[in-house]
């Protein structure tokens, strides 16, 4: 029982150290350029992108769709910039060298993140409701929300599987932004999966959110609990094996890193 | 005049060389691009989709590209300047900070243009999607005078980037907004109109549009006047940047920031 409160007590404060030292946008200007900016142009850009291209009836299908990845922004960004910062600032040999238990240090990377996350999705909703008159009144709020914390969940799970990389691999953000647009094309945001090739579908369905945004944009039709669970439970699944995955990672390229000296490199 | 040239030359040989090596850059002339292109072009071509619309398809993911390294890779150019601690050393160096930035910009321009070949292979290899109705001469024209665009805006607001250090921040969380505002992949005709009054002060929103018309048979083709617009707009912008060069060196030595990384 102490043991687990002296956890406790660690994780709490390496979310704490992670928010005041690595959160990369608590600041005026950061916080406006990527939590506001980019997803207003974000959902602006792909409704008009998807308006045009299939009429104005299709706005909400586009808007929907790019405000729930915006979890990405948070989960992906945010959790992989998390180690990529730790090594720019010099602190990341320290944190391998402390005998903090690793799979409490590890997840106290993606909480703040995937806070975020849910506000940044808050933020983009309300976008679509006052510019496109996104229509709640029969949708499943209730539900939606779960979808909405259950999606910021399973992004950071994704997050943390590249996080790991970050160990022994000096522009890790590089793949944070590959993997944040990449989700555009094969989640089902921006158009149906079915559309892709057979072969694509299944990295598809092997990525969080493909799920999470069809059981959102379901709820958001009214859909009950019932009718949507299957796909959540799909959605957490999918991102507890990438977080899982990503712990056996970050296991392995550490005692790696440690081994090359990598950690020092930046 | 010759040592301007020379030093101009300096700093795009460099600006290439860096080019070479940083993953950005590769991110920026060809991952980007593709990702973009894919989206557009899954959401453009749907079976039925007007063959105007799949242009934008085509060319849209090389517009984002190129723009990206023109003027964003340019901005982050100064801010790896700033890190690499030689900010202060440029600022400080007899030669004039437009003449460096000059070479680094035309290095960003040369390498933008790469990101047309990834973006048009993706679209006639995985989409079948080709230019049917192309005019090389015009389109040629275009892509000139867009480029000459990018080369102005880029030479007048990068040292904003060595003025203020939260400037790349917000152009980069800003950068969907300048591809929905200059129509690189739909037209800005389905914009608001006063978002339509707002693109209209963006030089290569005109040279966007020749540049689509350029590949269709029908709509309009007022391309003398798109040409000059664009050309008296960055002109405006480079008139305007001489005042804010001579700004920008004069508050960079007062402020004393350009170390802080």
């Amino acid at each position: 029982m102490k043991r687990l409160a002296l956890e406790a007590a660690v994780f709490g404060r390496s979310t704490y150290l992670q928010y005041v030292a690595l959160f990369q946008w608590a600041n005026p200007q950061g916080y406006v350029a990527y939590k506001v900016l980019l997803p207003v142009t974000q959902i602006l850009f792909f409704v008009e992108l998807g308006v045009y291209a299939t009429g104005p009836q299709n706005a909400l299908y586009f808007a929907l769709g790019n405000a729930l990845q915006l979890t990405a922004n948070a989960g992906i960004f945010g959790v992989i910039a998390t180690v990529a910062n730790e090594r720019q600032y010099g602190t990341l040999p320290i944190l391998l060298a402390s005998p903090a238990n690793r799979m409490v240090t590890f997840l106290s990377r993606a909480i703040v993140n995937v806070i975020d996350g849910i506000a940044t999705v808050v933020v983009g909703l309300a976008i679509v409701v006052v510019l496109f008159g996104l229509n709640l009144q029969h949708a499943n709020l209730l539900l939606l929300a779960i979808c909405v914390v259950v999606i910021s969940l399973t992004t950071a799970g994704l997050g943390l599987m590249f996080g790991s990389i970050g160990l022994v691999m000096r522009d890790a953000i590089i793949i944070a932004n590959i993997v944040y647009y990449l989700l555009l094309i094969v989640c089902g945001i921006n158009f149906p999966v079915s559309r892709l090739p057979g072969a694509v579908q299944v990295l598809s369905f092997a990525l969080p959110l493909t799920r999470g945004v069809q059981a959102a944009r379901d709820a958001a039709a009214g859909a009950s609990l019932g009718q949507v669970s299957g796909l959540l439970a799909g959605e957490l699944l999918v991102g507890l094996s990438w977080a899982l995955a990503g712990y056996l990672l970050f296991r392995l390229l550490e005692n790696w890193a440690r081994r090359g000296g990598l950690q020092e490199a930046y | 005049m010759r040592s301007l040239a020379r030093a101009s030359l300096s700093a795009f040989r460099v600006s290439l060389r860096l080019r070479v090596i940083s993953t950005w850059s590769y991110l920026n002339w060809l991952v980007f691009p593709v990702l973009f292109a894919v989206v557009g072009l899954y959401v453009l071509s749907r079976p039925g989709a007007a063959s105007s619309h799949v242009v934008y398809g085509v060319l849209g993911g090389g517009l984002i590209g190129y723009w990206s390294v023109a003027y964003l890779d340019g901005g982050n150019g100064i801010q790896e300047e700033r890190w690499n601690g030689t900010l202060e050393q440029i600022f400080a160096t007899p030669t004039r900070l437009w003449v460096i930035l000059l070479g680094k910009i035309t290095g960003g321009l040369l390498f933008g243009l790469l990101a047309f070949l990834p973006t048009a292979a993706i679209a006639y290899l995985g989409f079948h999607a080709v230019l049917p109705n192309l005019d090389p001469g015009r389109f040629a024209i275009s892509l000139g005078i867009l480029t000459f665009s990018f080369f102005c805006i880029a030479l007048t607001l990068t040292p904003l980037f060595a003025l203020w250090r939260w400037a790349f921040s917000m152009l980069n969380g800003f950068e969907l907004g300048v591809y929905i505002l200059c129509g690189f992949m739909f037209p800005v005709a389905v914009l608001a109109p006063w978002a339509q009054g707002v693109a209209a002060l963006l030089a290569p929103t005109w040279a966007v549009r020749a540049l689509y018309a350029s590949t269709l048979s029908g709509g309009p083709r007022d391309f003398v006047v798109w040409w000059l617009a664009t050309i008296g707009l960055s002109l405006a912008y480079l008139a305007g940047a001489y005042f804010l060069y001579a700004l920008v060196e004069r508050k960079a030595r007062i402020s004393g920031q350009l170390a802080l990384a």
